[in-house]
């Protein structure tokens, strides 16, 4: 599914993988995640290669990174309240029971929804407030690595740039390094200051975000590129 | 705040059920008299002693009454009085079909759980199992069981729990299966939760309602095989007050005493046709896709 | 002259068990021949409702009331709704997920032989060579896709395949809902393109359903922004691109992110209200930067403001 992929990101960075259907970007993500195990090479998360560790000890870097899966529905269990589903990450640290629950006020907070929140269930929530939760639930442990997938492909554009501008000031506040896995190339552009582009198994592109868009070397770049900037007969200026 | 969105919650589909749907209060309503029949029964049976089976010294004057203000269930052939027979059944019938269904169940659940989680070898194995005692009858294991301990309740249950818990283990191997697929029991994982936990939390906690909901409409199916196995001798001994035991010592007088078959058999119809009605109203307001938008009187 | 589709205080409402939940709210709109049409708005906001009602698709449990007329027949009319001789001949519709318009038992020859024997009663000879001439017309080599299963297609063919079997119909009115939110980005504008060949060539109606207004500006001269099961904003596409009036557009126009341009996205707190949830007042007073106090006592009508263009906003009335 992947073939030579060589990748680094570094502290603090923000790097947005773009792939569309059949790219690939779903198995990186699991060999992000040590879910999937390199079938040759290595893949190194936090200075450690998590498929070389007994189950029992990957969690020890797993917990440092904050993953928002793809589908909000699919990653709250409907039968917790959010409080629980937030909280869950802070388990296995020692920590009081005020300050665990100072931690998920702070989480919630931090993205934009009334504590009241915490005592509702998923089914309750809009998906908007879904992926907030997953969020708050991705951060409450102060992670190291922040790692989104499709963060905003399932929500409606002005949830969207709800959901954007507060990842934007998450990271910022966290000083996280930020991966995002997505299709959408705008998105991913408020996302991330670096752009890999990942086609059919393979990089085509690895550079930031004003290089790509001003001199794309493949042509799978340009096709991309060019498909969200319409021509003269649809082009439409800046609004304001 | 938006407003709630419907809760699927199983305290708010029986609140929903018992608004909604006629079948949902029928079986509601035959189950809780049946219920009530179990409590009070041994109260209320004029005849206790007999209920459980002695003989009165005056039998021999009333054996063979019609059913009659006196008695009105009628008196069996030796004389006992079948109203009493009947009353000291409920209580028997709620003990076994509850005992096997929980039992089933908790095996059920055990089996399918860790065969979904946990894939592999475990899967095929248990897998394997399943499938093995899938295929065995009741009745067939009511027969071997019967020559291996001997009649009474034992024999009865076990035959049962064994032919029963497979169902169990298979439907919760298939909500588990896509459960254990779903992200957050990954998000459990990667945050360190312990396997035991994300198995209870995450994994039983959303497989429960469904199969509990079967397990409430099998209550009826349970309690017909159960007087079937008792019917034919195999389970129960034969002058306890198992609805199947009395209807199978009316069956010979079935000509000339029908009432003794009769009631025995009419409860067990009752009490299976509540449960089902039910288990089947309740599942009708769990699973959204099974409702429908039109309604027939019932 | 007569229009392609025109309403009259339309609303269209599901019944749940108990009550009604009204998707689309008091719509009058005009729709002329031969013009591409945007309905344009975010889920919930009724535009799906709409363009089933114009394709005459509307379930048995949807409830009416006011005008809808399709080239000039009354489809729905209060209560009742008829769309004898209209659904599916002069009106077709494609759906959002490719996959779902064509059905999965069939090869695609097979698909248009369906559609083109109860239409037009062709045999199979007629019928698998006028089957050639549509997919020609969407780009497609016959020879690859008749024979075929539509999953054994990618989701750019079978979305033209779509598009084929419904210009087969030989309907003048085509609803697409969404025809590329499930296609990869560098299909869409192919679609569109697509699209608007068709149109021209064949002189169709085309009534675009899309949340992405970018998109629809490519294709549609006049669009109806939708909120709430209202339209709040109608007029020429590129107009209100550039200058949207009403504050929901504006905030919609600007949310949208854009290639190359890292201005800060335009996002007012709150979420368009849910079907069934009945407000007073305007629907978005509640997130609108620049409500009044009128707002939360009043619904607005459509006012125009100049150029074609009308807002249902209070502060143009």
């Amino acid at each position: 599914m992947l073939k030579g992929i060589q990748v680094t990101v570094r502290d603090g960075e923000r790097v947005a993988v773009i792939g569309e259907s059949g790219s690939g970007k779903t198995t990186l993500l699991k060999v992000m995640l040590g879910i999937l195990p390199p079938v040759s090479g290595r893949v190194r998360v936090l200075g450690h290669e998590i498929y070389r560790l007994p189950h029992r000890q990957r969690w020890k870097v797993t917990s440092q990174v904050g993953y928002v899966p793809q589908e909000p529905a699919r990653a709250l269990n409907p039968r917790l309240k959010i409080r629980d589903i937030v909280m869950e990450p802070l388990e296995r640290f020692k920590l009081t029971e005020r300050e665990r629950d100072e931690r998920v006020k702070e989480a919630i907070r931090m993205v934009q929804l009334h504590e009241s929140i915490l005592d509702y269930y998923p089914t309750q929530l809009s998906g908007g407030m879904m992926q907030r939760a997953l969020i708050a639930r991705a951060i409450v442990h102060d992670p190291e690595i922040l790692l989104l997938d499709e963060p905003t492909s399932a929500l409606d554009v002005s949830i969207q740039a709800q959901i954007i501008n507060l990842l934007d000031a998450i990271q910022r506040k966290l000083e996280c390094s930020m991966i995002t896995v997505t299709h959408d190339l705008p998105v991913a552009q408020y996302l991330a200051d670096r752009a890999v582009l990942l086609h059919k198994g393979t990089i085509v592109e690895d550079a930031p975000f004003e290089e790509l868009i001003r001199s794309p070397k493949s042509e799978f770049a340009k096709t991309l590129i060019r498909s969200y900037t319409l021509t003269a007969s649809g082009l439409i200026r800046s609004v304001d | 705040m938006s407003e709630v969105k419907e809760v699927l919650e199983l305290s708010h589909a029986v609140r929903r059920a018992w608004i909604r749907s006629t079948r949902f209060k029928v079986g509601a309503a035959l189950s809780s008299f049946v219920l009530l029949l179990a409590i009070l029964g041994p109260l209320v049976a004029p005849y206790p002693s007999e209920g459980m089976g002695a003989v009165p010294p005056t039998a021999a004057e009333r054996t063979g009454r019609p059913p009659s203000f006196e008695f009105p269930m009628g008196t069996d052939n030796l004389g006992r009085d079948v109203l009493s027979r009947v009353l000291m059944g409920a209580r028997l019938a709620l003990i076994q079909i509850t005992t096997v269904v929980a039992a089933s169940l908790a095996i059920g659940l055990v089996v399918g759980v860790l065969a979904a989680y946990y894939r592999g070898p475990i899967e095929v194995a248990l897998n394997y199992l399943t499938e093995v005692f899938l295929a065995l009858p009741a009745i067939v294991m009511a027969l071997a069981l019967r020559l291996a301990l001997g009649q009474g309740f034992h024999t009865l249950l076990f035959s049962l729990i064994l032919s029963w818990w497979p169902w169990y283990a298979r439907a919760s191997f298939v909500y588990a299966r896509s459960v254990v697929e779903m992200d957050y029991v990954l998000l459990a994982r990667l945050a360190g939760v312990p396997d035991r936990v994300v198995l209870l939390r995450h994994v039983l906690w959303n497989i429960l309602q469904p199969v509990l909901v079967q397990a409430i409409t099998d209550l009826g199916s349970v309690l017909l095989e159960a007087s079937a196995i008792n019917f034919l001798g195999l389970g129960l001994k034969p002058d306890e007050p198992d609805w199947g035991i009395i209807a199978q010592n009316g069956f010979k007088y079935i000509t000339s005493m029908p009432w003794i078959s009769l009631f025995p058999g009419l409860f067990i119809l009752l009490t299976a046709l509540g449960f089902s009605l039910l288990g089947d109203a309740l599942r009708e307001e769990l699973d959204p896709r099974l409702r429908r938008r039109w309604k027939l009187w019932f | 002259m007569v229009l392609a589709v025109a309403s009259r205080n339309l609303s269209i409402g599901y019944e749940e068990l108990d009550s009604v939940v009204w998707a689309v709210k008091n719509v009058s709109l005009e729709i002329e021949r031969g013009s591409a049409f945007c309905l344009a708005g975010e889920s919930g906001c009724g535009k799906s409702t709409l363009g089933s009602a114009i394709a005459g698709i509307l379930p048995p449990h949807a409830v009416t009331k006011g005008v809808l007329l399709v080239n000039g027949k009354s489809v729905i009319n209060g209560e009742v709704r008829d769309y004898e001789g209209v659904r599916g001949r002069r009106v077709t519709y494609i759906p959002q997920n490719p996959g779902s318009s064509l059905s999965p038992y069939l090869k695609i020859g097979g698909q248009f032989y369906h559609v083109l024997k109860s239409v037009h009663g062709l045999e199979k000879r007629e019928a698998f060579a006028k089957a050639r001439d549509y997919l020609r017309k969407v780009e497609l080599n016959p020879d690859d896709v008749l024979e075929r299963y539509p999953h054994e297609l990618s989701g750019g063919m079978q979305q033209r395949a779509a598009i084929a079997l419904a210009l087969s119909t030989g309907a003048e009115l085509l609803v697409a809902d969404e025809p590329t939110s499930a296609l990869d980005a560098h299909l869409r504008l192919q679609i569109v393109e697509l699209l608007r060949k068709l149109r021209e060539e064949n002189g169709l109606t085309l009534i675009f359903i899309s949340h992405d207004l970018l998109l629809a500006s490519a294709l549609c001269e006049k669009s109806a922004v939708m909120y709430a099961g209202r339209i709040v904003e109608i007029g020429d596409t590129r107009r209100i691109m550039e200058a949207p009036a009403h504050p929901y557009t504006r905030m919609l126009i600007g949310a949208i992110p854009r290639l190359g341009d890292k201005r800060p996205l335009r996002s007012y707190p709150g979420e368009p209200p849910r079907p069934g949830e009945e407000k007073v007042g305007c629907p978005f007073y509640d997130r609108c930067p620049s409500s009044i106090a009128k707002c939360t006592r009043e619904k607005p009508s459509l006012v125009p403001v100049g150029d074609g263009r009308y807002v249902e906003c209070w502060l143009y009335a």
